[in-house]
């Protein structure tokens, strides 16, 4: 078993910082100490927090954030952000309307 | 669904690189692009460029971007704009959306030069307006004509920071401090005495504690940082700014090799998230190449020679050529990126700490911490001596790999050797005839001439000036040391602009004597 | 226009489209024609172009290449257009954009 996803792994109690209400995505609008405090509630991957919280769910995509969302949960689980698997990469890579999307182009353009 | 030999995702410099060597081999390419002009990064890019003369170096980013596009076009080249990648699959489909549909396009062969993001740092007020990144700044002065703004503190003293803060100069903009977390600059040396010897302050281990305004930025204060980056209490220091430039290092564009399935690793060296791949770009899913930033974080000059590595490997991939006339075609280039892979700021060398030049000569402490040479320091690098009537005065004192001083002596005066990343030094016999081709040529701008016994008492000293207005023959102003303080008087004796120069002019200016070796810029009284 | 470059020493005299006025609010403002909107309003020393949903905070240009989407603003009445990469045409009614919306929160 990933060592990282191992839930029963005691990472202490969520301590608040001076900086919880930091703006950390941008387009959501979620600070980094709700970040944290996800990490606490049991959401140990950046999948799962971006399914908690929407981090890198609006307009950008995670553009801005993805990185800095990553450096934080890392120190919160106390292991380096190379260790934390990205969350999934999937179409559309750039905000797009629904009505284009769903607007197959032409064989001949 | 429309099938191409191969499809290129960027034309940035290595997109429209690797578009160049794969067309010419007969190749049906495509190249996608979302933005509304091609050329990616390069049309920002006001400075000459370092290398060697096959690296195109002195030679300006946006001219760079110009030859390119011309060749790409003549290459024929099909390259779509305002056409945005949004998926890549491991079959090779590529989705794009263009106008207001999606449409799917078959490859044989991908290659995917997407480039990179800016990284961001907080602080209290970064959502602020007037909070920008160093790649907006470049956007808004060197591509729209518009100031990013008045009085502006950079953080970041990395080549982009440095690079960045000279060109907010250019463009009138007042940059009120450089600021950088490290302890050192990040960036080469030259870039930062350029800025330096303006007058722009460094403070190294220094980060912002905030950005202040309601609706927009007014002012910031920074402070210093312990070697664990915490705020060390009451060495705060407030500025009146208008905006705050971030440029705090760069992370690859590896989203769609993520989705298409390539094995990826996260590596610090190489900028962050990257496909695993060979020397020349190909991943682990066949016929899937990277090129340029994507697969790590490196300069434009280098971009240009991975793109054309894999447009070359693609072409073989695909049965354009056999794998010896690859290896032929590769070899020239490999060359070419390893001459730029050398000295101290290599990619092998990243976080090590270089106490020596390659020729065994103490780095300047002064630089690395405050942005200049200091006086007492110059006069230990090569080339940096003293001789009767006119001569050089080269201020390069990093192992970086650039030569093109070299080559515009017509005189022969500067030796650097094979070894580009060798310090210059003045070749003992040469006579300096004064014509300036080297301070022009200087993609770093630390070529001075110097006459130190040009008239009774006085002596004159010829700097590079890329700024407006141009002083006029006559005036009379401040002589500026590499600390950027005044030192002395200064009167301009020559203003020199040819074509040559390519929009590099030259100031000379007389200072007295004493002053020879300090007086590095000139400030109008 | 204060904050355009009137001559650069490297790039020279900025080439630009033919000069057009938009709206900005309630406001008339001249920008040249196809560069992006936020340099327009940059150039006239306009700083925000909405405030947040959640905490109603101010936000203007910060990636500047379309990427990060804070520029956003109702441009001829539809919200979220970057408009940093939304070229300038005569006439563009260009709206300060409150959450998704062209109205102030208090009358949303």
């Amino acid at each position: 078993m990933n060592q990282i996803n191992d839930r029963s792994r005691d990472i202490g109690a969520f301590v608040p910082a001076p900086d919880d209400d930091m703006i950390i995505c941008r387009c959501e609008e979620i600070t980094k100490g709700e970040i944290r405090k996800a990490v606490h509630d049991g959401m140990f991957t950046l999948t799962e927090i971006r399914r908690y919280l929407r981090t890198g769910m609006g307009l950008c995509q995670g553009q801005t954030c993805a990185k800095l969302v990553k450096g934080i949960v890392a120190r919160e689980l106390n292991i380096s952000p190379a260790q934390l698997e990205p969350a999934t990469s999937r179409v559309p890579m750039r905000p797009i309307e629904m009505h284009v999307l769903a607007n197959e182009g032409k064989e001949d353009e | 669904m429309k099938r191409y030999d191969l499809i290129i995702v960027g034309a940035g410099p290595s997109g429209l690189s690797a578009a160049v060597e794969a067309a010419k081999r007969g190749l049906k390419t495509v190249v996608f692009d979302e933005n509304e002009k091609p050329g990616g990064q390069l049309f920002k890019q006001i400075h000459k460029f370092f290398g060697s003369k096959e690296h195109k170096a002195k030679i300006r980013g946006f001219v760079i971007g110009e030859q390119l596009l011309k060749e790409a076009d003549e290459a024929g080249v099909e390259v779509v704009l305002n056409a945005t990648v949004i998926g890549l699959y491991q079959d090779k489909e590529v989705v794009v959306r263009i106008g207001e549909a999606v449409h799917h396009y078959k490859g044989d062969a991908v290659i995917i030069a997407t480039g990179a993001s800016e990284n961001m740092v907080t602080f209290e007020g970064w959502t602020l307006p007037g909070v920008i990144g160093a790649g907006a700044a470049q956007t808004m002065m060197n591509l729209h004509g518009v100031k990013p703004g008045n009085k502006v503190l950079m953080l970041g003293s990395g080549n982009v920071g440095l690079v960045v803060s000279f060109q907010l100069l250019q463009c009138g903009c007042e940059v009120v401090a450089l600021v950088d977390a490290a302890p050192k600059v990040g960036g080469y040396g030259v870039h930062a005495a350029k800025v330096a010897r303006t007058g722009v302050p460094f403070y190294l281990s220094h980060t912002i504690v905030k950005a202040e305004g309601e609706e927009c930025v007014t002012g910031v204060t920074i402070a210093e940082v312990d070697s664990h980056f915490r705020f060390i209490p009451g060495t705060e220091k407030h500025f009146d700014v208008d905006t705050i430039c971030l440029a705090v290092g760069l992370s690859p564009m590896s989203q769609l090799l993520k989705m298409a399935g390539c094995e990826m690793e996260d590596n610090p060296k190489r900028g962050g998230q990257v496909p695993v791949c060979d020397e020349y770009g190909r991943t682990s899913l066949a016929g899937v190449f990277v090129a340029g930033d994507v697969s790590g974080i490196e300069e434009a000059s280098s971009a240009m020679i991975e793109g054309r590595m894999a447009g070359i490997a693609a072409a073989e991939y695909l049965g354009y050529m056999d794998k010896e006339e690859m290896d032929r075609n590769l070899a020239d280039l490999d060359q070419a990126l390893d001459g730029l892979r050398q000295g101290m700021f290599a990619p092998k060398n990243r976080g090590k700490d270089i106490e020596t030049t390659d020729e065994g000569i103490p780095v300047s402490k002064n630089l690395l911490k405050h942005g200049f040479v200091a006086d007492e320091e110059i006069e230990r690098f090569p080339g940096v001596t003293h001789a009767k009537g006119i001569h050089p005065v080269m201020e390069c004192t990093q192992n970086i790999p650039c030569n093109p001083c070299q080559d515009a002596c017509p005189k022969h005066c500067i030796r650097i050797g094979s070894n580009i990343t060798a310090l210059p030094a003045v070749e003992e016999g040469s006579e300096c005839v004064g014509c300036g081709m080297c301070v022009a040529s200087c993609s770093g701008q630390a070529i001075f001439l110097v006459d130190e016994t040009y008239e009774e008492g006085y002596a004159s000293i010829t700097i590079p000036y890329e700024f407006l207005p141009l002083p006029v023959v006559g005036e009379k102003g401040d002589a500026l040391g590499r600390d950027g303080s005044r030192v002395c008087e200064a009167q301009i004796i020559g203003v020199k602009s040819i074509p040559a120069f390519d929009k590099t002019n030259l100031l000379t200016m007389k200072v007295p004597a004493e002053y020879a070796m300090r007086a590095r810029f000139y400030k109008k009284g | 226009m204060e904050n355009r470059i009137a001559e650069h020493p490297i790039l020279g005299v900025p080439e630009k489209g033919r000069k057009v006025t938009f709206t900005y609010n309630d406001r008339q403002v001249e920008g040249y024609e196809g560069e992006p909107i936020a340099a327009a309003l940059k150039a006239a020393g306009l700083m925000v172009h909405r405030y947040t949903k959640k905490e109603h905070k101010p936000r203007g240009i910060f990636c500047a290449i379309g990427r990060c989407t804070d520029c956003v603003m109702v441009v001829d009445g539809k919200p979220n257009i970057r408009t940093c990469v939304t070229p300038l045409k005569e006439g563009m009614k260009v709206q300060t954009q409150y959450g998704v919306s062209g109205k102030p929160f208090e009358e949303q």
